[in-house]
């Protein structure tokens, strides 16, 4: 008989009423907790800064349980533990270093995977094939062949996927989209995406000796991506920029967010530009129905001309008016009218708790959450083709339907790369 | 990089000057850059630089080379190359893979049977179910996988019919659980699609 983690634990309960024994209150879900087997099993895929940041919102939700800690750094994994059982207050997480060995676990529901972009994908494909469900931190894809093999392996295997795209559930950008959608500043017409400035890197870092493969795995670090000699200046985090493991030449870095918002703004979820052309570091872009994005600079130093502060800024236009927001929570509008009866409050756009906890219901409930794969799918495509607009220095068309470069065999053939083997979808 | 100067770099013994040109040739490679490419199928390290390249190249003699490697790539440069021909979907290639996905003594039974699910053609198909019904059982997961894979390739390319018997296969081979229920939701939307 196969048995649910659930049915384990309600027939371990049942075993155990013969036996005289004390049950925590919090095992019981008394005290205001969750019980066990009302919990979430989560298990974590390669933690870094960014992903323990993720690990926090997790733990910060009482019917989550976080299990384990899968990644190729054993210092990492250390981190990632150690966090955890303060947390819970025991020793029950583990550490392993294979991934396998935590998407084997049939007591686990949902999977963090928040790896480098390398990995992103082909993680997500490998633990939707396992069963789980998924919060997968962004870019979740280095191409725009990877971006379609996930949003179509997780509707086959019918998971749950959240791209880490929080911004979707923070209260001024949704604000914004809600003046967007309610037509509040009348018929829009240009939306405009902060993105870093462009550039990628295919030079190779000198080889160091190979760490003990238990200290940091190189091989499996590497993953999919393509061979390179060890250097610790990648494993300790400065990877990006490097063409091998940071796809779309960094725009997708901020512009899985910020393209991915004004895909909202602009009501095209379900589609996107279908012409790119690059000037220097602006792309420009244009919907079948004419409406125009504007990808251009902004940074961590107030770059670009945004009104609003922060990182990650966008700008919806329309004909009546126009309102632009960014990290800092702050919201700006043409006419303080706009925020009349329900401007939010301030919420920085790095908070990823509202978008876990709608990760969280929507794996109860088998509803789509606010960046689920299919919407994130039109997002990084956006990205990923304005990339290569830019590297090929010249406007491309794009068709939203088939996916692909109208009438342009060079862009087509920039659109996949080979896994480095034995890696495969 | 013009295609000469990436063959000019092929030939040199510099590895990174091998990786980038490569990388180059995804989109400048036209069939003159394929014996320089075939030639690094079954060089550790490089050989997936290569066959990203020979992916990118649509003539069929990049085809042809990747074939003709799999009689002489060893290990993970042998997988690599099995793969690659599933993502060209080469229909050619398909007997070669039969074989490697029967003999579980090839080491690439797993990539082979992943490959066969991509090209999804009827005689990739019939092996799939072989596998699942009477194969080894560590390569049913895998051929489970591939038939969910090459069943939805046919229903989008209008054969539902061709479909059916693949996930008829998977629930057998797998009556409970999570592959049984993907199987079984597939089969659903075909007959959703035929009425």
């Amino acid at each position: 008989m196969n048995l649910t983690r659930r049915r384990f634990l309600q027939t371990a309960t049942a075993a155990a009423i013969g036996f005289p024994t004390i049950i925590r209150a919090s095992a019981l879900g008394k005290n205001g907790t969750v019980a066990p087997s009302n919990r979430l099993t989560i298990g974590g895929i390669g933690l870094g800064p960014r992903g323990r940041e993720d690990l926090k919102s997790f733990l910060s939700q009482k019917d989550v349980q976080f299990v384990t800690i899968a990644d190729s750094q054993k210092v990492r994994q250390d981190l990632v533990r150690v966090m955890v059982n303060r947390h819970y207050q025991n020793e029950d997480c583990k550490q392993v270093q294979d991934m396998y060995d935590v998407l084997g676990r049939t007591d686990i529901d949902a999977v963090l995977i928040a790896t480098g972009d390398r990995w992103h994908t082909m993680a997500s494909i490998l633990a939707a094939k396992a069963g789980k469900d998924i919060y997968c931190e962004k870019p979740c894809s280095m191409t725009i062949r990877e971006t379609q093999e996930l949003a179509d392996t997780i509707k086959r295997y019918g998971r749950i996927f959240q791209a880490g795209t929080q911004r979707r559930n923070v209260d001024n950008f949704q604000f914004a989209a809600h003046l967007a959608h309610t037509g509040k500043l009348g018929k829009i017409h240009t939306v405009h995406a902060g993105i870093l400035a462009l550039g990628e890197s295919h030079k190779w870092l000198p080889e160091e000796p190979l760490p003990a493969k238990e200290v940091c795995d190189w091989d499996r670090w590497l993953g999919p991506a393509p061979w390179r000699p060890y250097n610790k200046e990648y494993v300790n985090g400065r990877w990006r920029g490097y063409y091998d493991f940071h796809g779309g030449a960094a725009l997708p870095e901020w512009g899985a967010h910020t393209v991915d918002l004004c895909q909202w703004g602009a009501s095209a979820d379900h589609t996107t530009p279908v012409e790119y052309e690059a000037d220097g570091q602006t792309i420009y872009a244009k919907y079948a129905n004419g409406v125009k994005m504007v990808m251009r600079l902004s940074g961590f130093k107030g770059e670009g001309n945004w009104v609003v502060p922060g990182t990650c800024p966008v700008r919806f236009e329309g004909d009546e008016g126009w309102v632009e927001a960014a990290d800092t929570g702050k919201i700006a509008v043409s006419n303080p009218k706009l925020l009349e009866g329900g401007a939010p409050a301030e919420m920085h756009g790095t908070d990823p708790s509202k978008h876990v906890r709608d990760f969280l219901d929507c794996v109860k409930s088998r509803q789509q959450p606010a960046c689920s794969a299919d919407i994130a799918r039109r997002g990084h495509i956006v990205s990923h083709v304005a990339s290569i607009g830019w590297r090929l220095g010249r406007k491309v068309k794009f068709d939203p339907v088939k996916e692909v470069f109208i009438g342009d065999d060079e862009a087509n053939r920039q659109a996949s790369r080979s896994r480095r083997s034995p890696w495969h979808a | 990089m013009t295609e000469a100067a990436c063959l000019a770099a092929l030939a040199g013994s510099d590895q990174h000057d091998k990786a980038r040109a490569c990388q180059e040739l995804v989109s400048v490679g036209t069939p003159a850059a394929v014996p320089a490419l075939a030639a690094l199928l079954d060089q550790e390290n490089i050989s997936d630089y290569a066959r990203s390249a020979l992916e990118g190249i649509k003539d069929p003699s990049a085809s042809a080379a990747l074939r003709k490697a799999l009689g002489t790539a060893k290990g993970r440069q042998l997988a690599g190359v099995v793969n690659s021909l599933g993502v060209k979907r080469d229909p050619a290639a398909v007997g070669d893979l039969q074989k490697l996905a029967l003999d579980a003594k090839s080491g690439v039974a797993s990539e082979a049977v992943a490959s066969l699910g991509m090209i999804a053609s009827a005689d990739a198909t019939k092996t799939l179910q072989k596998i699942l019904a009477d194969g080894p059982a560590d390569l049913k997961a895998p051929a489970a996988h591939a038939a969910l894979m090459a069943a939805e390739s046919l229903a989008k390319s209008g054969k539902p019919k061709d479909a059916r018997p693949l996930l008829d296969a998977v629930v057998r081979a797998f009556p409970e659980g999570h592959l049984a229920n993907v199987a079984k939701t597939q089969a659903v939307s075909l007959g959703a699609k035929r009425s």
